[in-house]
This record gives C-alpha cells, sequence and structure tokens, in this order.
C-alpha cells in the first residue's frame, strides 16, 4: 500500500543540499515519490509502506548532515 | 540522563559549535605563525581547524557527489584539499571556516523565512471543548468529529471549522482573512479554526477539523505556491545544474594553462552557485508568506512575477467595487399597480440564480401583505410563513445572459416546462433595454424618464413587461463599498490605471464610476491635482460576461499587463483570461481560489494595492538579488584573474554576497 510521509527541514543551507536529500530519500527502498523543497523546508516521501521503513528516512536525511521534524 | 542532554544539545547546536571550534582552532593557528616562528605548530593547527570545520562538509560532498548533484560543498571542499596539497594551510582553513559561518547564518536566516507561515499554524489550538453524552469534555481539537458540537469561550481561540449553533460574538479572523475588524457572528454563520472569538460564549457544529479546515488549506496551498518555480527560478535551477561541473572544468584548465595552483583553486571557490540560486527563492517565498498573512493568497513565484508588471486594473463593479447586497430601491407601475408588478416579476425570476433576481424576490417576499394590491394574477400556494410572502414559481423561464429573463406565468398546474404557451398565461418579460430592443417592444417615453432619472443615481433599473406591454420598472441599487474610492486613488498614485467593467448600462455606470471619483478626491488622497486624477481612466458598460474577456483581450493587446478583479465565479473567464486575476472573497470558496492567480480571503479591497505594490517590490527584489550576484561574481572573478583574490578574500566576499541576498530577500517578510 502506498503511504505518504513529511518531514520538515530547517537548516538547508543551499539549493543543492535539498537536491542531495531528495536523491538520497529516492534511493531508499520502497520509496515510490520524493519531493524536497529548499525555500520551504518541506520534504514529501510517498512509499510503499510493505517495503520501506519510514524510520529510515529520518536516519538519511540525518545521514545528509541536515535535522528532520516532524511535518 | 545529564550526558543525554549534553548530546542533544549538542546535536542541536552542532553547527554553531563545530564552526566555533573550527574558528577558534583557525585564529589559534594563524596567531602562532604570525607571532612566533613555529611554523610546523601552526601549520598543525590550521590544517586541524580545516579538518574540523571541513567534516560535515567533505561528507556531505561525498553524497554530493554520489548523488550527482554536484554543488557547492563539492568545490569548497575540492579548494581546501587542495589549498592543502599545495602548503597553503592557512587559505584552507580560512576558507572552510569562512564557509562554515557563512552557511550556518544561511541556515539561521532562513529557518526564519521557513517558519513564517508556521506561526499561523500555531494559532489553532491544540484542546476543544465539545459537548459529548449531554456533558462537555475536553478532547485533542484534530479529533473532533464532523458534525460535533464545540463550545468556545469567550476569548478562546476556535478549534475548528464550523457553524454556529448558539450564541453571538464578534470574532477576530486575522489569522484567516488579515481583517483586522472583527466580524458579528450569530446563529448559522460560519466560523473558522483558529480565528478568535473576542466577546461572547458560542456553541460550534464542526464540519472540518484537523487538516481539514480552512486554515489548513489556505497553507497548504500557500506552501505549494511556495515551493512552485517562478520562470526566473527554473532558468537559473537549470543554469547551475552545468554551473557546477563548468566551473571545476574552468580551473582545471585555468591549471593546465596556467600552471598557478592558487588561482585554479580560487576559481572552485568563487565559482560556487551561491547567491544566484537563493536570491530568487528567498525573495518569492519572503513575499508569498507576507501576503499569506495578510489575508492575500499568491498562487506562486510566476503569478508574482507577472503581478509585478500589472499597469492596468480592472474591476467588475458589482459585488467588487461594491458590496453586492443589491435591494430595490423603487417600483414603479405604469397603469398597473406596484405590488403586481413585484409579484410578476418575482415569479418570473425566482429560478434565476442573478443578484439582480435575488433582490427582487427578496423584496416581494417581504412586502407586506402585497395581495391586497390584488398584486398576485395566479392561483398561488397559500402562505405557510406567516411573515413572509410566498411567490409561486413560473410554468417555465429562460435566461438571456447580460440582459434579463423570458418566463410564462399563471398557467396552472399540469406539467410544467409546456413550451407551448397558448393556454392562457402570460408571458412576463424582465429585463434591460437591450432585451426590449431585442423583442421590438415599444417603450413609452414616461419609462424612459423614469428610468434616466434612476440611472442618474447610480441605481440599476430592469423593465417589466407582461404580454408584450411594459406594466412596471423596478429601480435597484447597491451600495458601494467605503474602500473603493481610496484604492481607486492608491492605484493611479502608483501610477497604475484604472478601469470599471459592467454589465449595467452606460448611465449608471457613469454615475457609479463618478461617485468613486468623486469620494476619491474628497479623501484627499489626490496628489496630482485635477480632478481626473482620482477618478477611473475608464469605464465600460453594458458588457456581457464574454464581452469583458474581450475588453481585457483588448488592453492586452495595447500592451498593458491585466489584473481583473472579481468574485472567482460569475468573472471566472475575464479571471481566467487577464494576466492576473484577483478573487475576492475566497475564504470558503474553492472554485474562486482554483481560478485566481491572487485570492483575496476577506471582501477586502484595500487589499489590492497592497498586493499589486507588493508583487512590484517582489519583482525589484529578485532584480536586485540577480544583479548582486552577477556582480559579484564579475568582481571577483576579475580580482582572481588579477591575482588581486585569493582563496580565502573569495570566499569571504561569496558568503557575505549570498548573506546580503537573503537578508534583502527577507525584507519582503515585513513589507
Amino acid at each position: 500500500m502506498s503511504n505518504t510521509t513529511q518531514f520538515r527541514v530547517l537548516d538547508f543551507d543551499c539549493p543543492t543540499c535539498a537536491s542531495t536529500v531528495e536523491r538520497a530519500l529516492s534511493n531508499v527502498d520502497g520509496v515510490q515519490h520524493v519531493e524536497v523543497h529548499y525555500a520551504t523546508g518541506r520534504v514529501e516521501i510517498e512509499y510503499d509502506d510493505s517495503v520501506a521503513d519510514p524510520d529510515a528516512f529520518a536516519q538519511t536525511i540525518e545521514n545528509q548532515g541536515y535535522t528532520p521534524q516532524p511535518a | 540522563m545529564k550526558k543525554q542532554s549534553i548530546t542533544q544539545y549538542y546535536r542541536k547546536h552542532r553547527k554553531a559549535i563545530v564552526t566555533a571550534t573550527s574558528g577558534l582552532l583557525y585564529g589559534g593557528g594563524w596567531s602562532l605563525g604570525y607571532l612566533t616562528s613555529f611554523e610546523m605548530a601552526s601549520a598543525a593547527i590550521l590544517v586541524l581547524a580545516t579538518i574540523v570545520g571541513g567534516y560535515d562538509i567533505a561528507k556531505t560532498a561525498y553524497h554530493e557527489v554520489t548523488n550527482r548533484t554536484l554543488g557547492i560543498k563539492t568545490l569548497v571542499t575540492l579548494a581546501a584539499i587542495g589549498a592543502i596539497v599545495i602548503g597553503e594551510y592557512w587559505e584552507a582553513a580560512a576558507v572552510v571556516f569562512l564557509f562554515s559561518l557563512g552557511s550556518y547564518l544561511e541556515g539561521r536566516t532562513m529557518r526564519k523565512t521557513r517558519t513564517a507561515l508556521q506561526e499561523l499554524l500555531e494559532m489553532t489550538p491544540d484542546t476543544a471543548t465539545v459537548r459529548r453524552d449531554g456533558e462537555l469534555q475536553e478532547i485533542p481539537a484534530r479529533e473532533v468529529e464532523e458534525g460535533e458540537v464545540v463550545v468556545v469561550k469567550p476569548g478562546g481561540k476556535i478549534p475548528v471549522d464550523g457553524t454556529v449553533v448558539d450564541g453571538e460574538s464578534a470574532v477576530n479572523q486575522a489569522p484567516v482573512t488579515g481583517e483586522s475588524v472583527p466580524v458579528h457572528k450569530a446563529d448559522g454563520d460560519e466560523v473558522y479554526a483558529g480565528t478568535v472569538n473576542q466577546e461572547g460564549a458560542l456553541e460550534i457544529r464542526t464540519t472540518g477539523a484537523g487538516s481539514d479546515t480552512t486554515l489548513e488549506r489556505i497553507i497548504r496551498r500557500v506552501e505549494e505556491a511556495q515551493e512552485a518555480q517562478s520562470p526566473t527560478e527554473s532558468l537559473i535551477d537549470r543554469f547551475a545544474k552545468y554551473y557546477t561541473p563548468a566551473v571545476i572544468v574552468l580551473a582545471i584548465g585555468a591549471y593546465a594553462v596556467t600552471q598557478n595552483a592558487i588561482l585554479s583553486l580560487t576559481l572552485l571557490v568563487i565559482g560556487c552557485p551561491g547567491a544566484l540560486v537563493i536570491g530568487p527563492p528567498v525573495s518569492i517565498v519572503s513575499a508569498i508568506g507576507n501576503a499569506a498573512r495578510s489575508g492575500v493568497l499568491m498562487k506562486g513565484g510566476d503569478h508574482l512575477e507577472r503581478a509585478g508588471k500589472i499597469d492596468l486594473v480592472a474591476f467588475d463593479k458589482t459585488g467588487t467595487l461594491t458590496k453586492g447586497e443589491t435591494t430595490v430601491a423603487d417600483i414603479e407601475g405604469f397603469g398597473v399597480a406596484d405590488g403586481e408588478v413585484l409579484s410578476l416579476a418575482a415569479t418570473a425570476e425566482k429560478k434565476s440564480e442573478h443578484h439582480l433576481a435575488d433582490a427582487i424576490v427578496d423584496a416581494a417576499r417581504e412586502r407586506p401583505t402585497a395581495a391586497t394590491d390584488g398584486g398576485a394574477t395566479v392561483a398561488q400556494a397559500d402562505d405557510t410563513d406567516a411573515s413572509l410572502q410566498s411567490v409561486p414559481d413560473p410554468d417555465d423561464f429562460d435566461v438571456v445572459a447580460g440582459k434579463g429573463v423570458i418566463a410564462h406565468v399563471g398557467v396552472s398546474g399540469e406539467a410544467g416546462g409546456s413550451s407551448d404557451e397558448s393556454d392562457g398565461g402570460h408571458e412576463v418579460i424582465v429585463g434591460n433595454r437591450a432585451l426590449l430592443d431585442d423583442r421590438d417592444i415599444d417603450i413609452p417615453s414616461q419609462v424612459t424618464d423614469y428610468v434616466r432619472e434612476r440611472e442618474e443615481r447610480g441605481e440599476t433599473v430592469v423593465h417589466v413587461i407582461r404580454d408584450g406591454d411594459i406594466i412596471g420598472a423596478i429601480a435597484m441599487r447597491d451600495e458601494l463599498r467605503e474602500a473603493a474610492p481610496g484604492v481607486v486613488a492608491a492605484l493611479r498614485d502608483a501610477g497604475i490605471e484604472t478601469v470599471m467593467l459592467t454589465g449595467d448600462n452606460e448611465r449608471t455606470a457613469a454615475a457609479v464610476a463618478e461617485e468613486v471619483g468623486r469620494e476619491a478626491g474628497e479623501t484627499g488622497l489626490r496628489k496630482r491635482g485635477g480632478d481626473a486624477a482620482t477618478q477611473f481612466d475608464e469605464y465600460r458598460a453594458e458588457l456581457l460576461p464574454e464581452d469583458k474577456q474581450s475588453v481585457i483581450e483588448a488592453y492586452q493587446a495595447d500592451g498593458h499587463v491585466v489584473a481583473m478583479v472579481g468574485d472567482g465565479i460569475n468573472d471566472a473567464p475575464s479571471l481566467a483570461t487577464a494576466d492576473v486575476g484577483i478573487a475576492m472573497g475566497a475564504a470558503g470558496t474553492d472554485t474562486a481560489i482554483e481560478t485566481a492567480d491572487m485570492a483575496l480571503m476577506a471582501d477586502d479591497l484595500e487589499r489590492i494595492p497592497y498586493a499589486v505594490k507588493l508583487s512590484k517590490a517582489t519583482r525589484w527584489n529578485v532584480l536586485e538579488n540577480v544583479g548582486l550576484a552577477v556582480l559579484t561574481v564579475t568582481v571577483l572573478l576579475a580580482g582572481v584573474l588579477t591575482s588581486y583574490v585569493t582563496l580565502a578574500a573569495g570566499m569571504l566576499v561569496h558568503e557575505a554576497s549570498v548573506l546580503l541576498v537573503i537578508l534583502n530577500g527577507m525584507r519582503l517578510l515585513r513589507y
């Protein structure tokens, strides 16, 4: 089943950083669609919840050096 | 526990701590090298400063490379490593420290922009008091079910969207509509989550809670708008994609030609895509956020950029410049009793949704004992409500768009909708002059005089015709909004032409336009002297809905960038045709928000000069930012090529330009 979750990242410090996080998230297993917006800091992830582990999303964002907050 | 909190503190402030440590080490290493001869020690500390400050940057750079999104951090990492390799430790440490400091400050300022909207959401209380099983319970606001009754105390914030079922109060709707004046709410009125109940207790039947409230929907739309890229942004983004790799190639090329390592590393640093890519989004997000807090929904950066070029604003008259509360001002029967004119007209208009029709039907309902006029020509259903007259249904009716209605009334009972009218009923036409001309109906001078007299007062007159003879006329009035003259004057002062479009006839239009002009003159907003300066540049009367569209197209063909202000429903086509469609009173209606490029949450005309000026300011702001960015890169490039600028200085100027651009964009938050 497809599911959607959101985060807010307030500490993006450059537009490319947002694209990098977007690429990284889209490589997480089970992720179907990701949108990361530099300007608003909003991260929207659409994923297959039989495959993806939602905890991995926040971890991935942290690994890139940013702080995800639940939206 | 203690350890836990230290870890948390570190996590939260990691960027600040890393930057500060790197800065201290950098300062220490530099002083050591400058003041003493411990060169090795100095070099070691500077390398340490580079590693401390650069670790996170390099990590992100690694992710950039593996995700094939080459960006600024890749360039900085390459430059720092390169500087260390050629033994320029001081430069390496300086570049890393300045970059960390810059991006820390950038992150902090951007956070302000990103949270500007959150403040609006925080207006909604977390809990709600609901009436369940006859008693009051406090529950999380998100868990209130549709249909449940919520009780809000005076001074309390309203937790849900709903309809007032009991109580009366003044509600401050500023978070949703931007209006600072509280609105009176009583039985049956709609209220929004996040607004403040100021006076009496209210009981509200919930229509939406949690994420299904008007405020949440508005904020979602505002965010979508902020995220939608303007043409400038997407142009720059496409450019940036090739820019970074190009800078790397250029740096390598420069090294190959000049064998000057410092020069090519400096190129990497100053080539960072900074102010150019950050500037436009910050300006646009700030402007859209500011507008949202004032009750103006801007649909996106591209709309905003277009709105910045507006040089002509067209207003629909009815419901936009006027209050849209049409009432019957006068009824005149020609050889027939006034009451009969009214009740016939009401029957004919009953099924029409036109605002003039509503006014006529309401007047007929409220007319005291109209029956004594002998007005009802037909068997009508007996009254159910003692205080209101009932208005019978017509047998059939047709709307002639922009002209009136043609109906058949008085045919008794059998299957309605028969188009064959030869069975004893009357054909009743209620319409304007154009409809009468279409039907070749003679207009006696008595009627013409009456109509002229009322129209010169700014009223709208419809004729009532029974079986081909004019039996009467009804004059209707729609008061001008108090703000209208001031708004027209403010736009004119801003150098924007104003035009009034209306379906009404020439005389009524002239009277209203003159009223606006006169009052604008009286408010003393005139700056250029001469009466003309405060009136509309033009008004166009007798326009059918599709004519309004062609009028707008004609202005566009003349080279104008046209904004059209209307209600978003009846004016939807002209709003869509205009370069910028501005819908009024959109809080409750999703359709208006869909069709418009800009939506005013309240019926607050005064937001229009504000929105237009904000758009212009935004357009300038974007240009300033792009200009500043290009200027910075050009100056730096010249500096590098003439060897005036090296790594550290290049980074300093670069980061300063980024911060300047962000701060400049953020001015729009407080516009």
